[in-house]
Parts: structure tokens; sequence; C-alpha cells
């Protein structure tokens, strides 16, 4: 599932430490959902797309692979 | 259970406990092999200031020993635990079998791990799974319909 959140944490200008900080996760977490390794939980997704202004469906495309 | 320690020191204090515990047993049993609880006591305090070091990290190791794992990192965990328990019980499988194949009369520890590890299976299929084998489906009880059926 391909996801927009690295793309979202670099035009807000954020490191994937203030990123995991602000969402109460690891560093390793964001890392391994901005690769696609890790397909986070639904009140996580939730608290992305709410971080970053976003609808869950806009955050996450289940549609496309990660890494396409 | 040990909620009230502070996380960093929760999994070096369960840790202490059970190395102490090893050491009175061995010094309990007395003999001539006395001196091990000391080695069992020293060795408990390396591993213990190796936990309390490896929990400060920032890693996934270091979140897991340090009780501030997060949803990633407690799957993380719990995959591994799990694998660690297929292996004892292939391994518990493998002894049994092979005391039985050659008469030995040391099958029954690996019967109980067997036991223990297959009783805890279930236990967990029982517990976090939805108990409810012969629920009928919402839309066969006549309360609701499924769009699907109109």
């Amino acid at each position: 599932m391909r996801n927009r959140v690295r793309e979202q944490r670099t035009q807000q200008g954020l490191s994937q430490a203030d990123l995991a900080a602000a969402l109460g996760v690891s560093r390793q977490t964001v890392i391994s959902i901005e690769s696609g390794r890790y397909l986070p939980s639904l009140p996580l997704a939730f608290a992305i797309a709410r971080y970053f202004g976003l609808t869950v469906d806009k955050m996450f495309d289940p549609d496309q692979e990660a890494g396409t | 259970m040990t909620t009230f320690i502070r996380p960093r020191l929760r999994k070096p204090a369960v840790t202490a406990s059970a190395g102490l515990l090893f050491a009175v047993a061995w010094l309990v049993r007395g003999g001539p092999l006395w001196w091990v609880s000391i080695l069992a006591v020293i060795a408990t305090a390396v591993r213990v200031a190796s936990l309390y070091r490896m929990g400060g990290e920032d890693t996934d190791e270091g979140a897991l020993v340090g009780s501030r794992a997060d949803e990633r990192q407690k799957v993380v965990g719990l995959r591994s635990r799990a694998l660690a328990c297929h292996f004892a019980m292939v391994t518990a499988f493998i002894g049994l079998t092979a005391a039985i194949a050659i008469r030995g009369n040391w099958w029954w520890p690996f019967l109980i791990i067997l036991a223990v590890t297959g009783f805890g299976y279930l236990l967990g299929l029982s517990s976090y799974g939805s108990g409810e084998p012969d629920s009928d489906d919402d839309a066969n009880l006549g309360a609701q319909r499924s769009p699907l059926q109109r």
C-alpha cells in the first residue's frame, strides 16, 4: 500500500524523529511506515492523516504498491 | 504486574528476581557446588546492567527491553515470542520422539513442555478469538437486511 507520509513530512520540513514524537511512536516505526514495510493500525492511520490535515484515503492508497 | 516500576527498570528487575531465585535454589541445594550460586549472582548482575543499558538505546530491541514499545514494536516482540514458542514446541516434540525411540526415561520433561505450550496456544485462541463459533451472520437473523439482499 502506497502512502504519502514521506511526501507530507518533507513538505512540512519535519524530520522522522519530529513526526515520531508528534505521533507518539518510535522513529523506526515512521521509517517502516514510509517505506511501506509496516501498515499502521487504524487509530495510528487516523492520527497520521489528522496530523497532516488529510483524510485517511488521501494519505494511504490501497490500490498502489509501496514504492511505485 | 510490574507497572509500579519505572519502564526502563521493569525487565532488569524481573531478570534480577529470576537470577536471585536461581542462586537461592543452588544455595538451598547445598553440597560441593554451592559456589554456583555466586556465579549465578555475578551473571545476573552483568545481565541486569546490560539490559538497563540496552533499554536506553534508540532501537526496536531497546524499546522492547525498556518497556516503551509502540504498536509496531509490540507486534515485532509478539512475533518473536511466537517464533520462540514454535521452536520450543518443535524441539520438545523431537526430544519426546527421540526419548521414546531409544527407550530413554527422560521423555516426561519434553511431554510437559509440549503440553504446556499446546495448552498456552489453545488458551490464546479462546482468549483472543471471537469465542462465538456458532453465531449467525446478522443478515440471517432477520433483524437487519443487507443492502445486497434488497
